[in-house]
């Protein structure tokens, strides 16, 4: 068994030393953080991990999101800036008929917009990533053109509710929460989870079980832009208003929160809990750094090293139980 | 070989796709005075070439990897920290800063193409990660500000117009097209990256090395999308921290309009020269015509979103039995040629 097993992933003991490699630095980089957060002032502070989970929280929405993508092994969104941008504006536009109503239309445009990517992608296996950077141009270029490059406004005053502190912690994180556990729940109890994660492990075996892929893809986007649009209205309320320049780096923050997570990137394994830990690991280390006064660059610079590392990790691991 | 297969061969995607997209936007574009009050000017030739310095070495990054059945999003970074290098090291000397960038990002590219071979994992998950690591990295090395080239000989140098239409930017990116077209041409490498990207595992049975081939072809990769930065920097003369997503959109519509296929295995480097100066021609239009950027970002978003349908592998398997369908309901019929059986 080994000799076959060797044949096909290359010499066991190399893969062992590998996962070694990884737990050991994953080890080493607890201990950093956690000596880091002891003996870094007024990080330890009830204010500070509060202002961790509301910077976790816009990120996090849209990254639980994401996991049903990145579930489904259609890899992730490249138009999730471009989405949560159109469903600010979208919500800004429509708050004159109430915070409920313009929430729900905002978040029904996210799905719609976003489920027409997965029908593309779910029926004719059309290139994720490529599609949907087409995809994010267009609704870019489509949403400067209805604004007219201005800034839109908002049209009544239920943003202030999105930005309100009950029992002082923001609504963002209450609903942040509450997703993660919704989306936990749907993955990993119901029919349509069970379906979404096999068909991301096993795309073949999901086809010749007779289950519709197009249409379930449909589903797991329209989840997604349903929450890149909920998290561009808390972006919205956030700054009281919404342009092309509300994008800013988020397309790449959301994915690096669910790939932080250890959801694996080929899909068909991962939970919407991991990448509610991911979005807080990766504003929990944000914090630190700012507290400890770097800049932006190596905050940026250690985000992309520690996505790369938790991707190759989660890989090795997923590839050494395979071959056990 | 008979005439029909070698016409049949002509045919080809990867030979049609290059040929008929570089003519329909050449086409626009000479046909400009008609539709637009502007009258072409070899500054017209000039500029599209200029576009094409950097977007011919980005897509010709991009391109390499997707006929080797990988996707580089790290070109993204490579081209920022490429640039900033550049704007680094050159301020005494141009050259230096040029190689600077090129061997900088030509190292981490092997370096990050090595960790994809041994591990045998996706490129495209390693190389989003490596991207937002490069940005950081770009901004630690800039400080975090733009940075200002101070050398300006070398920026007017890299500038100045040689024989009406070109640049020594345009040239360098022409002459780097050459040589990477000479050495697939010529050597076993392009049959071989082809062949990776078409049946990875029966690479290896056949004896390519295919890890060696990968980390160099990750860092080739990336020497490009180094290069590309660095004289992008000495021509503005200032290095910017991130260039957004418009140069891989860019790129990627131009490697598909150069008859590569996104799944791997098919495409000639050709091909994509076509692809990429197709994109600039159509990029040159925008500005004669002063198209607004949100109608240029619905143009080319459309563009990517319609080719990479087109591309769907899903999709021509399902047009294919259609066409098999009708094929077979045509043999029946009495007007077939025996001709067609004759290969």
């Amino acid at each position: 068994v080994r000799v076959a097993i060797e044949q096909r992933f290359g010499p066991l003991d190399e893969w062992r030393s590998l996962r070694g490699l990884f737990t050991g630095l994953a080890a080493l980089g607890l201990v950093v953080l956690v000596v880091l957060a002891l003996t870094t002032d007024r990080f330890l502070s009830v204010e500070n991990i509060k202002a961790i989970l509301s910077s976790a929280s816009i990120v996090g929405i849209m990254a639980l999101g994401l996991t049903f993508i990145t579930l489904i092994g259609s890899l992730v969104s490249l138009a999730i800036a471009a989405t949560a941008v159109m469903g600010a504006m979208v919500f800004l536009a429509e708050l004159h008929l109430g915070l409920v109503p313009a929430l729900a239309i905002s978040m029904a445009a996210g799905a719609v917009v976003t489920a027409l990517q997965g029908l593309i992608i779910g029926a004719w296996g059309a290139n994720p990533v490529i599609l949907t950077i087409g995809a994010g141009f267009l609704l870019s270029g489509i949403t400067t053109k209805a604004s007219n490059g201005v800034i839109v406004q908002p049209t009544g005053g239920g943003w202030s509710t999105l930005n309100s502190t009950p029992l002082g912690v923001p609504v963002g994180v209450y609903v942040m929460v509450a997703l993660a556990l919704l989306f936990q729940f749907v993955l990993k109890r119901t029919v349509l989870g069970r379906r979404i994660t096999l068909i991301g492990e096993n795309r073949d075996a999901a086809r010749a079980a007779g289950m519709r892929i197009p249409r379930l893809t449909a589903i797991a986007f329209a989840v997604a832009g349903a929450s890149f649009a909920l998290g561009g209205a808390f972006l919205g309320a956030f700054n009281k208003g919404a342009s092309a320049q509300l994008e800013g780096t988020s397309t790449f923050d959301v994915i690096a929160a669910v790939l932080v997570g250890g959801t694996l990137i080929s899909g068909g394994r991962g939970s919407a809990l991991r990448t509610l830990a991911g979005a807080i690991v990766i504003a929990t280390i944000s914090d630190l750094l700012l507290l400890r006064g770097f800049d932006t660059g190596a905050q940026i610079l250690l985000k992309g090293v520690l996505v790369v590392v938790v991707v190759l990790a989660t890989w090795v691991a997923s590839r050494r139980e395979g071959a056990a | 070989m008979s005439a029909r297969s070698r016409a049949a061969r002509r045919l080809r995607p990867e030979t049609v796709v290059p040929v008929l997209s570089f003519a329909v936007v050449l086409a626009a574009f000479l046909l400009t005075p008609v539709y637009h009050d502007h009258t072409l000017s070899d500054f017209d030739v000039f500029n599209t070439l200029q576009g094409f310095a950097s977007l011919g070495l980005i897509a010709l990054a991009l391109g390499l990897t997707i006929i080797a059945g990988e996707f580089d999003v790290s070109v993204l970074g490579m081209q920022a920290l490429g640039g900033v290098l550049a704007v680094k090291a050159g301020a005494s000397s141009g050259v230096l800063g040029i190689l600077a960038a090129t061997a900088g990002c030509a190292f981490l590219g092997a370096l990050q193409g090595g960790a994809i071979a041994r591990l045998r994992i996706q490129s495209m998950p390693v190389t989003i990660g490596t991207y937002i690591a490069l940005l950081g990295l770009t901004n630690v090395v800039a400080g975090n500000e733009t940075l200002t080239f101070s050398n300006t000989d070398a920026s007017i140098w890299i500038n100045q117009t040689v024989a009406s239409f070109f640049s020594p930017r345009s040239l360098i990116a022409l002459a780097v097209f050459a040589l990477v077209m000479l050495v697939c041409g010529a050597t076993r490498i392009g049959p071989e990256l082809r062949a990776l990207g078409g049946d990875r595992r029966a690479s290896r049975v056949v004896g390519i090395p295919v890890d060696r081939r990968l980390t160099a072809l990750f860092g080739v990769s990336g020497a490009l999308a180094g290069l590309a930065g660095a004289m992008l920097a000495y021509s503005n003369a200032s290095a910017s921290l991130n260039p957004g997503l418009q140069p891989l959109v860019l790129a990627a519509a131009a490697a598909v309009l150069g008859g590569l296929s996104l799944r791997g295995g098919r495409g000639a480097i050709w091909g994509l020269l076509l692809g990429a100066l197709a994109v600039s021609l159509l990029e040159q239009v925008f500005t004669i015509t002063a198209l607004p950027t949100s109608s240029a970002q619905i143009v080319f978003g459309s563009l990517l979103l319609v080719v990479v349908v087109v591309d769907a592998p899903d999709l021509r398997s399902s047009l294919a039995r259609l066409q098999a369908r009708r094929t077979s309901m045509r043999q029946i019929s009495p007007q077939v040629k025996p001709k067609a059986q004759r290969s």
